[in-house]
């Protein structure tokens, strides 16, 4: 306890604080811009922090990582333009808030819960991460497998509209994430012999065109009538009874995230699904979801930000990063002389802590700094609709592009937009594909690696215990809806499923 | 579709603003859904039989099409639980006329990612916002050109000379 | 609103008019007069935070200094690197994109994929070698393995992918030692030694650098190194080839621009490199990895690469092994 802190004394010296701050504005004027997430905004500012001292360029990488993180949900509730997997939930009721004049209230609630997810995992991660150090190693393939199902059973309970149509956006969302060179075997699927389809489909045009691109062109039909008139700016902050309503998706949230953030690999995005999931399942009035809830809000951003912080733990257990983000952060770690590994905590406890407390700090900055750019970033919806388009399908477009550096991935953006027009026109909601699509790699490779080491055999899947419990539970969370149904109340088919659920 | 009330706006997605809905955001008939249906069937057959052309493997030693062909199957079988509800299934909107602009801002964009490689982001995104605000947002000339101009400035700045983005650019 | 216009569009013009030229041309720059003009590209195709992409970072931090232009590196994983080199094979061979070459995808993912898929080193112009990794294999030590004669059951293998070292040197040294075990192939390193560790699967073949900082905690059992001679560091653990099997396997890499790049870009490329490889800083993160320099010119790796590949094309048809993963 004393080693954190210690963490705090480092973190808390004017010189670490000042590039905490200066790593959370940048981060977060990067992270609005579509594309360039986190992990790839760190990779371009690494050469920044190479004549910083070890401790204080990590602080500062650190800031990036959750300012950029949270630069996505502005983006995700202004503009429906999603930066980052996990914030993908976010864009649901964030946008619908936005939508209804609110986009302040939703940045603000995003802000308050990231700050107590983060709070609350910092907490718990100094406290327990030695007791739960083992429990990322339990989850092996078979384990990842049921989870991702579990995820992709979240999704139809998530999504809006019609559970038919949910599964088949989801059926083709895991479809497109097939897309490209096989990891098994070598072979091109579904590339047609394009070089640049080999390495398959990326995040950013899938969820940007679906979302971002398909909406901006639903509205120029709309916009033969009339002209929507922007919103009226209400209330910045959230008020008291916002809070009041959020107050338990963030407790959730923040428990959630925390479990399952120690997962290597998928965890950042699962917990934000399973808090809005769980959210909507407890909630009386389900059909608020996806209107404007704000618990739709304050669930996922709670969770994806625990998730963040307790994705730690796996390093200090194990020495292996547990997404991108910290690969390129220890990456640039080991290019200053520290060797990042199991011994990190004990050896180098002061930079170890350091950097824990730093993105605790660093949520503090985002707390304090989101009061009044908040209200700065909320006047992008005071623009005309018509003036907004063209710079939002720009940004888009280049956007797209610097993913990858490919003219081509600007196509795809394109053609997911097309798609996510016509998916709207023909009644199915983007966000189950956009979802799947991102636990796609996961579920497949899970499930495959999983037939290899049970020899085929799928009993196996039964026989361990952890991954048994999952499935029992699993089938528990798929029935439960059937069950519920046969209560006899089905006069209005399709459309209606999403209020009588 | 024309009662503001949330149920109702869940049928199209949280993005249909309420108010006034005329008939351009009618209910689509038995044809666009069959027609939906189809699609997405044919859509499945298509995974399916490039699936098992892959290869399926055996469970021991699942094949790269495995997956895929597992994948497409469930999509045909969709696709007939669609068909069969078509007549039932009232949350598509009806194909017309209105679709029009859309289909030219997607041309506006079809172009933009032609030429960008050839002669850079500059010209085309200039064009691409004029086209945008002048006829499909039905904005003045003084305002269409404007903004096109300056939010050219503004993106060049911003990705090429701060972000020192690789994207074709001419200046 | 105008005149502010006004004004940035004279910042503008004046930025062109000073030189801040487009991207566009590829004009001019042939003869490598004026090379590097603008922003290098190090393509690596691996992801972030593994072995060959931190090789990448650590380089490009020092050329980046020589070439006085900023070196990306960009992660492009999939299929060994392949998806990456592809990639580079269709840029334009002016010097400014360049990849980390991973041996492995020119003399051991060949015998995995059909000839069509293959990557062929010699379509690359090669600017030099980097340096060269041992593989190690580790047990999960709850399996009680301490040698390969200790493994008396059909076992799981871990593997960083297929056509990778990792799945040649175990596919070679259970096949010679008789052992029934099934490979399962994971994205990389990182995943594969979790999977080790958490005993998803019994043992597996990573590259030391990866292994040590586990091997050091004890959280794994070093079995066989498959180096040429037993590395300093591992003293007490047999290579392969004193145990017994013939698995003279190693991860190596070099850095290869698109063919046809000019022989002066080539070489203005080289001494960059050669500059980074003589600096303090890039020494000891070699040594920290436990990698060995391998800093040889262009046609001298080509020979190393080609000889390997022959070598193990042999072992291959001599056991009877299908690297590919569908039986």
């Amino acid at each position: 306890m004393s080693d954190v802190l210690g963490g705090f004394a480092v973190v808390l010296q004017p010189e670490n604080l000042l590039y905490c701050l200066i790593g959370v504005v940048i981060g977060m004027l990067i992270g609005v811009l579509p594309g360039l997430g986190p992990a790839a905004t760190i990779a371009v500012l690494l050469p920044l922090t190479f004549g910083l001292e070890p401790v204080t360029a990590i602080i500062m990488l650190a800031g990036i990582f959750y300012g950029a993180q949270y630069g996505g949900t502005i983006t995700s509730v202004l503009l429906k333009l999603p930066g980052e997997a996990s914030s993908v939930v976010t864009v649901f009721d964030g946008h619908a808030l936005a939508r209804q004049g609110r986009a302040g209230t939703a940045l603000g609630i995003a802000a308050i819960g990231s700050f107590i997810g983060g709070t609350a995992s910092i907490v718990a991660l100094s406290v327990v991460a030695p007791f739960v150090a083992g429990f990322a190693l339990g989850f092996g393939p078979p384990e990842y497998t049921m989870l991702a199902l579990l995820g992709i059973l979240l999704v139809a309970t998530i999504s809006q509209g019609g559970r038919v149509k949910a599964l088949v956006a989801a059926v083709v969302g895991l479809l497109l994430a097939t897309v490209g060179r096989d990891g098994f075997t070598g072979a091109e699927r579904f590339t047609f012999e394009n070089l640049a389809l080999a390495d398959g489909i990326d995040f950013v045009p899938v969820a940007m065109g679906l979302f971002g691109l398909g909406e901006i062109l639903h509205s120029l039909e709309e916009r033969h009538r009339a002209l929507r008139e922007p919103a009226p700016i209400a209330d910045v902050w959230p008020s008291r009874a916002d809070l009041r309503q959020a107050g338990g998706a963030i407790g959730r949230g923040s428990v959630l995230g925390f479990a399952l953030g120690v997962l290597p690999g998928g965890g950042a995005v699962l917990s934000s699904m399973a808090a809005y999931a769980l959210e909507k399942r407890r909630s009386k009035h389900p059909e608020r979801f996806g209107n404007g809830a704000i618990e739709g809000v304050a669930a996922p951003e709670t969770a994806n930000n625990a998730a963040a912080t307790s994705s730690f733990i796996p390093l200090l257990s194990l020495g292996i990063p547990a997404n991108a983000t910290m690969a390129v952060i220890f990456g640039a770690l080991l290019i200053q002389g520290v060797a990042p590994g199991p011994q990190l905590v004990t050896e180098e406890p002061e930079l170890f802590w350091g950097v824990v407390n730093s993105m605790y700090v660093g949520n503090v900055l985002l707390l304090i700094m989101s009061i009044p750019l908040v209200g700065l970033f909320v006047r992008i919806l005071r623009v005309r609709p018509a003036v907004l388009a063209p710079i939002t399908v720009l940004i888009t477009l280049i956007g797209a592009y610097t993913v990858n550096n490919s003219v081509f991935d600007i196509g795809l953006v394109i053609a997911f937009g097309a798609l996510g027009y016509l998916m709207r026109k023909a009644g199915f909601d983007p966000g189950p594909l956009v979802l799947a699509f991102v636990l796609g790699s996961l579920l497949e490779s899970s499930l495959r690696r999983s037939l290899l080491i049970f020899d085929g055999d799928p009993t196996g899947f039964l026989t361990r215990p952890i991954s048994g419990t999952l499935l029992v539970f699993l089938l528990f969370v798929a029935l439960l809806p059937a069950l519920q149904r046969l209560r006899p109340r089905r006069t209005r088919p399709e459309n209606a499923t999403a209020g009588t659920r | 579709m024309s009662v503001p009330n949330p149920v109702a706006d869940a049928e199209t997605g949280p993005e249909t603003a309420s108010g006034p809905e005329p008939e351009a955001d009618a209910k689509a008939g038995i044809v666009t859904n069959l027609a939906v249906a189809a699609v997405v069937t044919a859509l499945g057959a298509a995974a399916l039989a490039g699936a098992l052309a892959l290869g399926a493997g055996r469970p021991a030693q699942p094949g790269p099409g495995a997956w895929p062909a597992i994948l497409g199957g469930a999509l045909v079988l969709l696709g007939i639980v669609l068909a069969l509800r078509a007549r039932a299934t009232a949350d598509a909107e009806r194909f017309g006329r209105t679709a029009l602009p859309v289909l030219a801002a997607l041309a506006s964009m079809a172009v933009f990612v032609a030429v960008v490689g050839v002669i850079g982001f500059e010209i085309p995104a200039a064009l691409l916002a004029f086209v945008w605000l002048r006829f499909l947002g039905r904005e003045s000339w003084l305002v269409s050109v404007a903004v096109s101009l300056g939010l050219v400035v503004a993106l060049y700045l911003l990705f090429v000379a701060a972000l020192d983005v690789t994207i074709p650019h001419m200046f | 609103m105008t005149s502010r216009l006004r004004a940035l569009t004279a910042t503008v013009l004046a930025l062109a008019l000073t030189g801040c030229g487009g991207n566009l041309g590829d004009d001019g720059a042939a003869d490598g007069a004026d090379f590097p003009d603008r922003a290098l590209t190090l393509l690596v195709g691996q992801d972030a935070g593994g072995s060959t992409d931190l090789i990448a970072r650590a380089l490009a931090d020092q050329v980046k200094n020589d070439l006085g232009r900023p070196v990306t590196v960009q992660n492009r994983p999939g299929a060994n690197g392949a998806v990456a080199a592809k990639e580079l094979a269709a840029a334009k061979p002016d010097g400014h994109t360049m990849i980390v070459f991973p041996g492995t995808l020119a003399y051991i993912t060949p015998l995995a994929v059909t000839p069509a898929e293959a990557v062929d080193i010699t379509g690359y112009d090669v600017v030099t070698g980097i340096s060269q990794d041992d593989f190690v294999l580790v047990a999960n030590p709850g399996t009680g393995f301490r040698t390969v004669t200790d493994i008396d059951r059909a076992i799981t293998y871990g593997t960083t992918g297929v056509g990778t070292g990792s799945q040649l040197t175990q596919a070679l040294l259970f096949a010679q030692a008789g052992i029934k075990a099934t490979a399962v192939p994971f994205d990389g390193g990182a995943p594969t030694l979790t999977a080790v560790l958490g005993g998803q699967v019994d043992v597996a073949s990573v590259q030391l650098g990866e292994a040590q900082a586990q091997i050091k905690a004890g959280k794994v059992t070093p079995i066989v190194t498959f180096a040429q001679k037993r590395p300093s560091y591992l003293p007490d653990t047999p290579t392969a080839v004193e145990a017994g099997y013939t698995v003279p396997v190693q991860q190596s890499r070099a850095i290869a621009v698109p063919k046809g790049t000019p022989p002066q870009i080539v070489d203005r490329l080289r001494t960059a490199f050669q500059k980074a490889f003589a600096g303090q800083a890039y020494r000891d993160f070699n040594t920290q990895r436990l990698l060995t320099p391998n800093e040889v010119d262009g046609p001298t790796l080509l020979g190393q690469w080609t000889g390997s590949l022959q070598t193990y094309r042999a072992l291959v048809d001599q056991y009877d092994i299908n690297l590919a993963g569908t039986a």
